[in-house]
């Protein structure tokens, strides 16, 4: 299983974007009003910051995941705890993924459908291509879906132009203060910063030339994305009613009418959903999956595919409404990303170094 | 045994993704094409659909023998939008689509009790559409108006914003209501129409609502003030300016296009200055006058005197809105949050009482760009 570079590039910022493009736009505006720019830019900035430290690590061990480093490097035991959180982000996430793709689709178009049945489908979708090809079918899927994508954003925030006024943006930092920009920040800055998968997804690329540049420029990319995203919202809807709206991207995409004529283009944008959400959860099914079989010593990680999928399945069906999910995204930003993005990968940093001095001590003790 | 399995699977889900327990096909749904709300003497809420049959749709354009109706009106009471269209329900045999409401008229009393209460239901059912017109109706009531036989289309909701384009205004879109309602310090001007027995339905000019207190109706600006204002407020993309000049008031038109508008703030010893300049280049599309646009005097002269007539009309607009109305109806407080955001602050909580007092300036500055296809005046 190899993972090219470009492909790391698509399957990183398609599994971010449209997540943070959907989800991300009203909180950040809730906080800092018509300065929610500023915060994208500066959430952008912690997240290159998280990706760089992340793909530091793990690029200095090259062809092994992190279950395999840092079982290498803290001992089998401690290794094995350090994981222990990583498994319990990646669960959460993707049954909350999973759950807010199906309640929104069930929200849109099939309002008749049970939510358990629309989760199923896509599970099944993701436990057929993660079975069949793993990783590699997965880095193919987001080398389709991330430019088709990024397409369909661009032009729907094109067909919007004529809807905008430039005025909705100001006063810039006159509302709120610098404190609540920052605040605002660090709901996108957490889907951001869930480029820490890449600690398991560096250890297949096919080669390292040119890595750091790829991950880093994936999650710059995903921020500009997001940026635009939530300028056109503001544009177009000033920064009052743009917090109230659940889905304001989506309102956004239901506000394009040119001419009487071209209408109705949200239709197509549920596509984009579904692609972003598909490869999301084929991505951590197989990524928890390979981790648990590297955790437990199972050779073949296809066979935790059993386990995993089930286990995505019932956190999506048990979260019984919109405060679970909006607590599963205070939890990611307080306690996943301090600790799964920051603190462990610190860690394995540190002992990366003092392993390495160990080392070549012993070199020249022998010499 | 894998095999049968594994196609077994695969009609299963071929099945499960086309989605067709979900299919209402068009024959089961009744399309709402506009909607009318009113406020019942007894302060209920009424609602009226118009409702789109697509049998008389087709039937008009082949043969004009046995004429359907294209549309039909049902209207229903009820404590909110919903509830309303529930009893709506009982009167069809097909289920209600919400998604092709091209028009919401508001009935005046409805405006005077206030629309704000009402407004959730359009953002928040998916079904809902965002991209209808707003319109409030003067002197009636909203049933009368959708009611009426539009002139062209089949439908009058489908005109409604045609018409406001017509009158060279930018339609104005539920979407641009909920901005204004939840800005800072802008005042809703709603495009108002009225029913006439003898014309059918026209064009009233605008109606103000007060965001500040449940977007209760508080006036109406004719057409002509609500043109200044729409210019004003950057609403209007084309307009026409007659004035009679010389000793026999001769009148001379010009259609202005490319219009500008600004709205400048000075601060005076902490008090607030407004400036309002108007911008518009145009052509004169008829002079009945002596004067020669050719001819620089002349053209010089009717440039000024056009200028100061549209100047004296603003600012009675503006004199109107201070004195009789005393609400901001030029987003001038908007302004003056995007400009001076802290100053805005200490303003803005008795921003009602301050208005009236404000010192405002107008200048308004008309120029030709072509005279027309006649020198003077045959």
């Amino acid at each position: 299983m190899k993972l090219t570079g470009s492909q790391i590039f698509w399957t990183v910022s398609t599994v971010e974007i449209i997540m943070a493009v959907w989800l991300r736009v009203s909180p950040a505006i809730e906080t800092a009003k018509q300065d929610a720019w500023i915060s994208i830019i500066i959430a952008g900035a912690i997240g290159l910051a998280i990706t760089y430290l992340v793909t530091h690590v793990s690029l200095l061990h090259p062809g092994e995941t992190l279950t395999q480093f840092s079982r290498k490097l803290l001992g089998g035991w401690i290794g094995r705890i350090v994981i222990l959180p990583y498994f319990v982000a990646w669960f959460l996430l993707s049954g909350d993924v999973l759950r807010s793709f199906a309640d929104f689709i069930h929200l849109t178009i099939l309002d008749r459908t049970p939510i358990w049945i629309l989760m199923v489908m896509i599970l099944a979708l993701a436990v057929y291509l993660t079975g069949i090809s793993g990783i590699t079918g997965i880095g193919r899927f987001c080398e389709l879906a991330g430019p088709v994508t990024f397409i369909t954003l661009i032009l729907t925030f094109l067909l919007n132009a004529m809807n905008t006024k430039l005025l909705h943006i100001l006063p810039i930092v006159g509302d709120s203060s610098w404190q609540e920009v920052f605040k605002a920040s660090l709901p996108p800055a957490s889907f951001f910063g869930e480029s820490f998968m890449l600690l398991v997804l560096l250890a297949f690329i096919s080669s390292n030339k040119k890595v750091l540049a790829k991950a880093l420029s994936s999650v710059a990319f995903t921020a500009i994305m997001v940026l635009l995203a939530t300028v056109m919202v503001l544009l177009v809807f000033g920064p009052y009613v743009g917090m109230e709206l659940r889905f304001s991207y989506f309102m956004l995409v239901r506000s394009i009418n040119i001419l009487n004529f071209i209408q109705n283009v949200d239709v197509l944008v549920i596509f984009i959903w579904i692609f972003g959400v598909f490869a999301k959860i084929s991505l951590y099914l197989f990524i928890t999956s390979y981790e648990m079989a590297q955790w437990l010593h199972v050779k073949n990680w296809k066979k935790l595919m059993w386990f995993c999928a089930p286990a995505i399945f019932f956190i999506g069906l048990l979260i019984p409404n919109e405060e679970t999910i909006l607590m599963i995204q205070k939890f990611w930003e307080r306690i996943v990303i301090p600790i799964c993005a920051i603190a462990v990968p610190l860690l394995l940093w540190l002992m990366t170094i003092i392993k390495n001095k160990n080392y070549q001590k012993k070199i020249k003790y022998k010499t | 045994m894998k095999k049968i399995l594994f196609v077994f699977c695969l009609l299963l889900f071929s099945a499960l993704s086309t989605g067709c327990w979900n299919l209402k096909e068009p024959n089961q749904r009744a399309f709402i094409i506009g909607v009318g709300m009113d406020m019942a003497e007894d302060k209920e809420l009424e609602i009226s659909s118009e409702i789109a049959v697509p049998a008389g749709l087709g039937s008009s354009q082949v043969t004009g023998a046995g004429k359907k109706n294209t549309f039909t009106v049902v209207s229903a009471k009820g404590k909110d939008f919903m509830d309303a269209g529930q009893h709506i329900q009982t009167e069809l045999s097909r289920s209600l689509f919400y998604a092709h409401r091209q028009t919401i008229l508001i009935g005046q009393h409805m405006a005077e009790e206030g629309l704000g209460k009402y407004l959730d239901m359009v953002v928040r059912n998916p079904k809902s559409e965002l991209r209808s017109v707003i319109l409030v109706v003067k002197d009636g009531t909203a049933k009368e108006v959708i009611r009426a036989d539009p002139t062209f289309d089949p439908f009058i909701s489908t005109t409604l914003g045609s018409q406001q384009n017509a009158l060279g205004m930018k339609p104005f879109y539920f979407r641009m209501l909920l901005c204004d309602a939840f800005s800072e310090g802008t005042q809703p001007i709603v495009p108002a129409i009225t029913a006439d027995p003898a014309r059918g339905y026209v064009y009233a000019g605008s109606a103000i609502l007060d965001k500040d207190h449940g977007l209760k109706l508080i006036g109406f600006l004719n057409p002509e003030e609500s043109m200044y204002d729409n210019w004003i407020m950057g609403k209007q993309k084309d307009l026409t300016v007659t004035t009679s000049i010389g000793k026999g008031n001769e009148t001379i038109s010009l259609v202005v296009q490319s219009l500008k508008h600004r709205i400048q703030i000075k601060m005076v010893k902490h008090q607030p200055q407004i400036h309002i300049s108007l911008h518009g280049v145009g052509s004169i599309v008829e002079n009945n006058s002596s004067l020669d646009p050719s001819k620089d005097d002349d053209l010089k002269t009717i440039q000024r005197k056009q200028s100061q007539e549209v100047e004296e009309k603003v600012r009675n607009l503006v004199g109107k809105a201070q004195h009789q109305y005393k609400i901001d109806i030029f987003g001038i407080g908007e302004r003056m949050h995007k400009q001076h955001p802290r100053i805005w602050k200490t303003l803005k909580p008795h921003w009602h009482e301050s208005f009236p007092e404000l010192p405002i300036t107008v200048s308004v500055h008309l120029r030709y760009r072509d005279p027309g296809q006649t020198n003077s005046s045959l």
